[in-house]
């Protein structure tokens, strides 16, 4: 076999310098930041004169991130949980079942690519008015649940598309009724679909910022991408500490990924993402 | 038989609503009554004065909003500009880098691995996190760009983000080199591309990146499809970087901007002038998806012409 050109080692190798450059200089740059006691005194990648902790410690004591990422946790999680579920039983129905209506339906949720969320604006946070929900945790779970119907809906009917119909057919024969089917053969074959498009709902919804600084008021109630807005207000000059806290918001995310890159990585690269 | 025929066909019928009623109804109440209301109340005289009862401007006035928009409101141009330049920047940088990048991570080998998982975690930490990260990065006294500039301009002490022009490419730099999703999504179609392809065009002659360029690119073009919507969307809808960097300042504001300021964050809201922008929006949104459909489509009819003729 022949083996690569040289040109093509090196086109490669800048692509992933790039790569290195890009996802690296700002995180280190910022950890670094939050290690010096001033960082207006030594400013841009000088390194920190000594390592000077007090930023982590009162941001610790007095921040509560625990508070902010269990928020971020629950609406991430029920609303994936919610959507997930309604998604993936009506993208069974639209994949498998001849019925009428069922190109309206199709067209209705192709339309959702079309609308962008922020044009909903004032409509929605008016609904989320009128439903009681506003300032709570739910008012986020009911959006994100709602919103991005469509990319979920195509990830999983592309999988659903690609089960044998004879699946189908076997378990009837066994007497399954259409939810049992469903319930005990469709979906369990279907998980590795379902995983990446709640993957990929869970990402958005934990670093959602627009909708979560719209409807939520209270400090307590915040999730993480929220509370960064304030931080420019309670940290004013003190720079130390706004560095310290922006290292602690973003570790817990990227230590979650360094345990599950593996799980990740094949959850999104592995879901049907074809038009 | 004819009956229990019948009866299936109920519990059929019962099954098939049941399954689709939950996403219907958020269907309805996410997006099918919020944008009869947009659409609707883009007619109407509706602010903080009427915050109750929307008022229909009447036949002979219908576009009243959308005059104010088009001929007073002061930032509806630029806004739709920036927005514009930031969906086709989504297209035509966005996209090819990250193509690139996923090309270079398809080849084999542990430091790749290594870097590709590195790549990937700026987009597991959100985009208001990279706006502050950014925000802090372009700050004039300890940021790192302005050292950087002064090595090309001396005495160099104004802050980027403030001067008209750079203000819109540092706010562009601040995300669109972020794609470990997309780069993945890409990745993983162009490791599903079959090997026999590979080594049929190694046989041809093609190796490297001339095989990418005329074998995997042709091959994933559904894909870089669907990632390019994704991203010029993105790039059309774009606030957050907006809203932590500059605020609007120094002729940076976008179209989503726009509409939350007038509806929500200005004292005096304006509802109707809000949801008028918000229809601009929507149609323009529409029209950027029809057109990068029509380009992919055009190209691929060219690519088969030309293979037809060889």
């Amino acid at each position: 076999m022949k083996r690569e050109s040289k040109g093509t080692k090196i086109i490669s190798w800048i692509c992933l310098g790039w790569a290195l450059l890009v996802a690296l200089v700002p995180l280190v740059w910022l950890v670094m930041s939050s290690f010096k006691e001033d960082p207006l005194a030594r400013p841009g990648f000088q390194l920190p004169e000594s390592i000077y902790l007090k930023g982590y410690i009162s941001t610790f004591k007095d921040l509560h991130v625990m508070r902010y990422f269990g928020n971020s946790l629950l609406v991430s999680f029920a609303s994936v949980f919610i959507s997930i579920v309604m998604i993936s039983m009506s993208a069974y129905v639209v994949a498998r079942l001849k019925f009428k209506g069922k190109s309206l339906v199709n067209m209705m949720l192709y339309s959702t690519m079309f609308i962008p969320a922020t044009a909903l604006t004032y409509p929605v946070y008016n609904l989320v008015k009128g439903l009681h929900l506003y300032n709570t945790r739910g008012a986020l779970i009911f959006v994100y649940a709602c919103s991005g119907l469509a990319v979920s809906f195509f990830v999983i009917k592309n999988y659903y598309l690609n089960i044998p119909p004879e699946m189908e057919d076997a378990a009837r024969i066994d007497g399954c009724g259409y939810v049992s089917t469903w319930l005990r053969v469709i979906f369990p074959m279907a998980r590795p679909g379902i995983l990446t498009a709640g993957v990929l709902a869970f990402l958005n919804n934990w670093n959602e910022y627009y909708w979560a600084s719209l409807v939520l008021i209270d400090k307590e109630k915040m999730t993480v991408p929220a509370l960064l807005s304030t931080f420019t207000t309670t940290f004013r000059t003190n720079y130390n500490g706004l560095f310290s806290a922006m290292v602690v918001i973003i570790l817990p995310p990227i230590i979650l990924y360094i345990i599950f890159s593996k799980f990740l990585v094949q959850a999104l690269s592995g879901g049907a993402v074809k038009g | 038989m004819k009956k229990k025929k019948n009866r299936l066909g109920i519990k059929r019928q019962l099954f098939i609503l049941a399954f689709l009623a939950p996403t219907i109804i958020a269907f309805c109440m996410f997006y099918l009554y919020p944008i009869i209301t947009v659409l609707a109340t883009s007619f109407c005289k509706w602010d903080y004065t009427n915050i109750q009862a929307p008022q229909f401007f009447g036949f002979a006035n219908l576009f009243e909003n959308y005059k104010y928009i088009f001929d007073t409101y002061p930032y509806f141009w630029e806004a739709l500009g920036n927005s514009l330049s930031w969906a086709l920047l989504g297209v035509v940088l966005q996209i090819p880098v990250a193509t690139l990048i996923a090309l270079a991570f398809s080849r084999k080998g542990r430091s790749v691995k290594i870097i590709r998982n590195i790549f990937i975690i700026p987009n597991m930490i959100s985009s208001a996190a990279l706006g502050m990260i950014f925000l802090q990065l372009y700050n004039p006294s300890y940021g790192i760009v302005n050292p950087v500039i002064r090595i090309f301009k001396e005495g160099f002490t104004d802050n980027i983000l403030l001067l008209k022009g750079p203000a819109f490419w540092a706010m562009t730099f601040s995300y669109i080199f972020f794609t470990g999703t997309t780069t993945l999504m890409i990745l993983g179609n162009i490791m599903a591309v079959p090997e026999e392809i590979k080594e049929a065009a190694k046989l041809d002659g093609a190796s490297g990146w001339k095989a990418d360029l005329y074998i995997t690119i042709p091959m994933i073009k559904d894909t870089l499809r669907t990632v390019s919507i994704l991203s010029a969307t993105s790039g059309f809808l774009l606030y957050n970087e907006v809203f932590f960097l500059t605020k609007g300042a120094a002729g940076t504001y976008s179209i989503s901007y726009v509409i939350r300021e007038l509806a929500i964050t200005s004292p005096r809201a304006q509802f109707g002038r809000a949801n008028s922008v918000a229809s601009i929006q929507i149609l323009v949104g529409m029209a950027i998806i029809f057109a990068i459909n029509l380009g992919y489509g055009a190209v691929g009819r060219r690519r088969l012409k030309k293979g037809g003729s060889l």
